[in-house]
């Protein structure tokens, strides 16, 4: 049976992004119905969706919703739209071409969680997501879906703003986004406390992903059941927004179940559909940057929740796979990840901070064509001082950082060992010297 | 209380305490930036990071995490058990010392920190001897922040203890982190440059060479200085003080840590007031009449102004202003030497420099028990200790005003007049009062216009060339050591009342406190700070 779409099923709609179509093709049914629920039956539903965070760590929706206090008296709801994540694009595609299911995706959450404000922390890059996002939430608040009892509902009146990024990628990590939002230097905070017990402005704050909130819509409108029988239940339930970018015959964004493999990615008809003419796979980064490598042998590899660390990855990441195919000079990804992650760097941990920099300067002079053969045991031996999962840094950026460049050069070493014997530069390296 | 373990090691603690504060409390050697006691934690050096035992989720076995925990930002628990000498410890702390001598300069040769920095000190016991980095340095620029600071961006080790202190103490926020990564820079945000009013403390609690105190700045070698303990004598708060000093000159003061009174820090009025110990206008001889005397030709003279004084009160009496920059003992030694010659001579306690009002930090406070720093606006060290002298001794007493007053009325035969104020303070009125006043004894400082016209001006020191107890505005007792010789020519001021008063020896602060502690309960509890552990200054 052929998947239906359920998150992009709006995208190719002509008018998608605006409320009467949205409407139209029954949006704002399940806010409805969630009011109608009550909070409490909507985060059992939920949590039963089994529906985990899309940002990226992959944490139960409901249970971090469970987190806040009580007794709390304000609540925020941060959504991470800063989508900074290379080769990762499906918020942008939602925030694009279907507003309302993510403003609808918003109230529910807000209701749930007692959320006064929310703000969609958006990166400022994306300019265009920026526009309809404003315009969508000008006939939200006309609707009375924002505001002032939402719907009619004495119980519930949220307001929402956009606030715009400033250019970094660390303000993508929940507490750097909460810095940054209170107007401070985007510095990812020590835990605990999390969040959800003082997170924005010193309050209870949820922070979830736009592809996150954007499937809490189907969950209530079609039940948290049909929500987990899609996917690979119990770990992985659910739709996905899959991208794909790189020498592929259809780059993109395209939605199926979790557990879609990377070769279906790249070469399903309903997806890249294959290697553009005289390309063949060299690596594949499946899920974001940050996951690490996998090589043209490993496209079996699931993109669920739990498959990718058998290949030795961070994990699902943010399911957008770059493709890179045998005519790049793998010095050059090499640099490239390392300067992304060093420039990047907040600055705060010792290791990230020089660490990532001192891969950078390693991998420059690899590519420029004075490589040596222990620096590859050395660029691995420093990504291992540094890392949240090891206790050694304060954010996931550090460990971020460790996974592209040890599974680059673990999978990829002979390749490493070769242009390093070779002894000669790219020469777009030497020439920027 | 709690008890952890530390290295095997029991400890105890007060529930609750940052791990690393209770390891570097017990003596531990635990290396660390960016914790400091008086600052939020961030955290971020990650070179304080040791491994805890904790239960493992699946055996129920109590197992050692291979996980690291900031030991600053963790509160220790009853129970608890942490190391800091595993392998995965140390590779840690090798690492991040590595890292932070990438890109620096290894400037230690021409940099003012040497000596007591925390990058050499740590360098030494966990670092390598050679950099495996074989790139370029990242060349960070050097440059000045404010008035009295430079700061080195390629010493940083980013700690933010500087930024810290200006939001969270001084809360006057003008030092920030711009850029990001291995570019990160300190810096005074912009137009707001680092003029704070405690500004020099930053420098203290930069553990390396990147902040400098200009005024400082290639003076000395710190192996060199000699240190003594004080007390700041520039207003009532009396914060702990060292005295850097050698070749008999002061070089720089620091705060002590004294919970108690001035917490980690000092305010600059305090750090550069000692700039006048110097100063060549001294007073440094006796003068009689305004010639240049013996000290023994000066002591037979002042015997002698004294002496007929007494016998003949004619109607006209002897009143002696003890100055609030006096010791306690001081002020106890001079008023029992005038009483002894004229039992009813008027005890007063001297001028008081006062500012408009204290001021609190941070900054805009307006809630004295909430400042985590007061400047008084009393500006003198000792009017609680010289009042309670006065008192202790009974007898005619009178405030400066009342004393001026009085003079004025020509009430006074003698008046033995001491200063120590490190500015002219002679006003108008007072040197009008005092022309009624038959003869003078004025001890001072520096030449007035009333040492000019004196029977007898006796040089005073200045308070690094003495020592005495001083009681701050709350009453506490602090004793303080002489940290300089007096100057060529001098005498320590209670040298010479010890032998007015007849004693014999060298004057100690510690004899003369002993004879006043039945009459002075101030004098009863002195209080001096525990010395904390490295790091926690
Ligand atoms: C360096 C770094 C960058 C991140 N960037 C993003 C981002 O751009 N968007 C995002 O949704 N989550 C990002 N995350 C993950 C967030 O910290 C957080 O886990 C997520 O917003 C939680 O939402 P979710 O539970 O809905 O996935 C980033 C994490 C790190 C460590
Ligand atoms: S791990 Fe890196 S990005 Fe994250 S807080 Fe530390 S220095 Fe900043
Ligand atoms: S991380 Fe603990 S002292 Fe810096």
């Amino acid at each position: 049976m052929a998947f239906e779409p359920v998150l992009s099923r709006n995208f190719n709609v002509p008018g998608s992004q605006s409320i009467d179509v949205y409407r139209q093709r029954g949006g704002y049914r399940a806010i409805a119905k969630a009011l109608e629920m009550g909070r409490d039956a909507v985060a059992e539903e939920v949590k039963k969706s089994n529906l985990r965070g899309r940002g990226g760590a992959g944490f139960p929706a409901g249970t971090k919703w469970s987190f806040l206090p009580p007794n709390r008296t304000v609540t925020y709801l941060c959504v991470n739209a800063d989508e900074s994540e290379p080769g990762t694009f499906n918020n942008r595609y939602i925030m694009e071409l279907d507003p309302h299911m993510l403003l609808e995706g918003i109230l529910i959450a807000g209701y749930t969680t007692r959320a006064t404000i929310a703000y969609i922390y958006l990166r400022v890059e994306y300019h265009k997501a920026y526009r309809i996002l404003q315009k969508a939430l000008e006939e939200a608040y006309a609707a009375n879906l924002f505001g002032k009892n939402i719907l009619g509902n004495p119980d519930f009146s949220m307001d929402c703003y956009i606030h715009r990024g400033a250019g970094a990628y660390v303000c993508g990590e929940e507490t750097g986004l909460i810095e940054s939002l209170e107007g401070k230097r985007g510095w990812p905070r020590i835990k605990p406390p999390f969040p959800a017990i003082a997170g924005a402005f010193g309050k209870p704050t949820v922070v979830n992903n736009v592809e996150t909130l954007s499937c809490v819509v189907p969950i209530i409108d079609r039940g948290a059941a049909w929500f987990a029988s899609i996917g690979l239940p119990p770990a992985s339930t659910g739709p996905k927004l899959y991208t794909v970018s790189g020498p592929v015959k259809r780059p993109g964004c395209y939605e199926a179940p979790l557990g879609l493999t990377v070769r279906e990615l790249i070469e399903g008809k309903d997806f890249g559909q294959g290697m553009q003419d005289g390309k063949k796979i060299k690596a594949v980064i499946p899920g974001g940057l940050s996951v690490g490598f996998l090589t043209s042998d490993e496209l079996d590899c699931k993109l669920d929740f739990d498959d990718p660390r058998k290949y030795g990855l961070l994990g699902l990441g943010t399911a957008g796979a770059i493709v890179i195919d045998e005519s790049v000079d793998l010095r050059q990804v090499l640099m490239n990840i390392a300067r992304f992650y060093s420039t990047e760097s907040c600055g705060q941990c010792t290791q990230c901070r020089e660490g990532t920099m001192w891969i950078y300067k390693i991998a420059r002079r690899i590519a420029s064509g004075t490589g040596r053969l222990e620096d590859l045991d050395l660029i691995t031996e420093i990504t291992a001082t540094m890392g949240m999962m090891t206790g050694r840094s304060i954010c996931g950026h550090a460990d971020g950082a460790t996974f592209p460049l040890k599974t680059l050069i673990k999978k990829f070493r002979l390749d490493f060992e070769n242009y390093i014997r070779n002894q000669k530069g790219v020469a777009e390296v030497i020439a920027a010297q | 209380m709690a008890m952890i373990i530390i290295n095997g090691r029991a400890v105890e603690c007060a529930e609750g305490t940052p791990v690393l504060k209770v390891a570097v409390d017990a003596g531990f050697d635990v290396p660390f930036y960016c914790f400091h006691p008086g600052l939020k934690i961030v955290a971020s050096c990650r070179l304080c990071l040791m491994e805890m035992r904790s239960k493992d989720p699946k055996t129920g076995e109590m197992v050692w995490s291979p996980r690291l925990i900031p030991s600053c930002q963790t509160p220790a628990r009853d129970g608890m058990e942490v190391r800091f000498d595993s392998p995965n410890v140390r590779q840690n702390q090798r690492a991040v010392m590595e890292d932070y001598l990438l890109n620096h300069p290894l400037d230690c040769p021409v940099c003012d920190q040497a000596g007591e920095c925390w990058l050499q000190d740590y360098s030494m016991k966990y670092g390598n001897a050679l950099s495996r980095m074989t790139e370029p340095k990242t060349v960070n620029p050097k440059k000045s922040v404010g008035s009295k600071t430079l700061l080195y961006q390629d010493r940083c080790v980013l700690c933010s203890r500087c930024v810290r202190f200006c939001r969270e103490v001084a809360g006057t926020n003008e030092l920030c982190v711009i850029r990001r990564s291995s570019y990160a820079e300190i810096d005074a945000f912009p137009g707001i440059p680092l003029e704070n009013k405690l500004q020099g403390n930053v420098v203290d609690i930069c553990p390396v060479g990147a902040l400098l105190d200009k005024d400082f700045l290639y003076k000395q070698r710190v192996w060199y200085l000699k240190t003594s303990k004080s007390i700041c004598p520039n207003c009532s708060t009396g914060c702990t003080i060292c005295i850097d000093h050698n070749n008999g000159r002061v070089w720089r003061l620091r705060p002590r840590t004294n919970r108690k009174v001035n917490t980690w820090w000092i305010c600059d009025e305090g750090r550069f007031g000692w700039k006048y110990v110097h100063s060549n206008q001294r007073l440094l001889a006796p003068m009689l009449k305004g010639a240049r005397v013996t000290w023994d030709a000066a002591l037979a003279a002042a015997q002698q102004l004294l002496a007929p004084a007494g016998k003949a009160q004619q109607g006209k009496g002897v009143a002696v202003v003890l100055s609030p920059m006096m010791a306690c003992e001081e002020a106890w030694l001079l008023a029992k030497v005038v009483r002894a010659a004229a039992p009813q001579a008027t005890l007063v306690t001297g001028f008081v420099p006062k500012a408009s009002a204290d001021e609190l930090f941070p900054v805009g406070l307006t809630d004295q028990a909430k400042a985590k720093f007061i400047i008084r606006a009393e500006k003198c060290p000792n009017r609680c200790g010289v009042e309670a002298v006065c008192k202790a001794l009974g007898g005619p007493q009178a405030t400066f005003a009342d004393f001026l007053a009085k003079a004025k009325q020509g009430t006074f035969a003698l008046a033995w007049i001491v200063g120590g104020y490190s500015q002219e303070w002679v006003t108008r009125d007072c040197s009008d009062a005092l022309s009624k006043v038959s003869q003078l004894i004025v001890q001072d400082i520096f030449p007035s216009s009333l040492s000019a016209r004196a029977d007898l001006a006796l040089p005073s020191c200045a308070w690094v060339e003495r020592e005495g107890t001083f009681v701050n505005h709350a009453g506490i007792a602090q004793p303080f050591d002489r940290a300089l010789p007096p100057p060529v020519g001098c005498q320590q001021d209670s040298q010479y009342l010890y032998r007015l008063a007849g004693m014999e020896g060298l004057y100690r602060a510690e004899k003369v406190r002993e004879q006043m502690l039945d009459k002075v309960a101030e004098l009863r509890d002195l209080w001096t700070p525990p010395a904390e552990a490295r790091g926690m200054h």
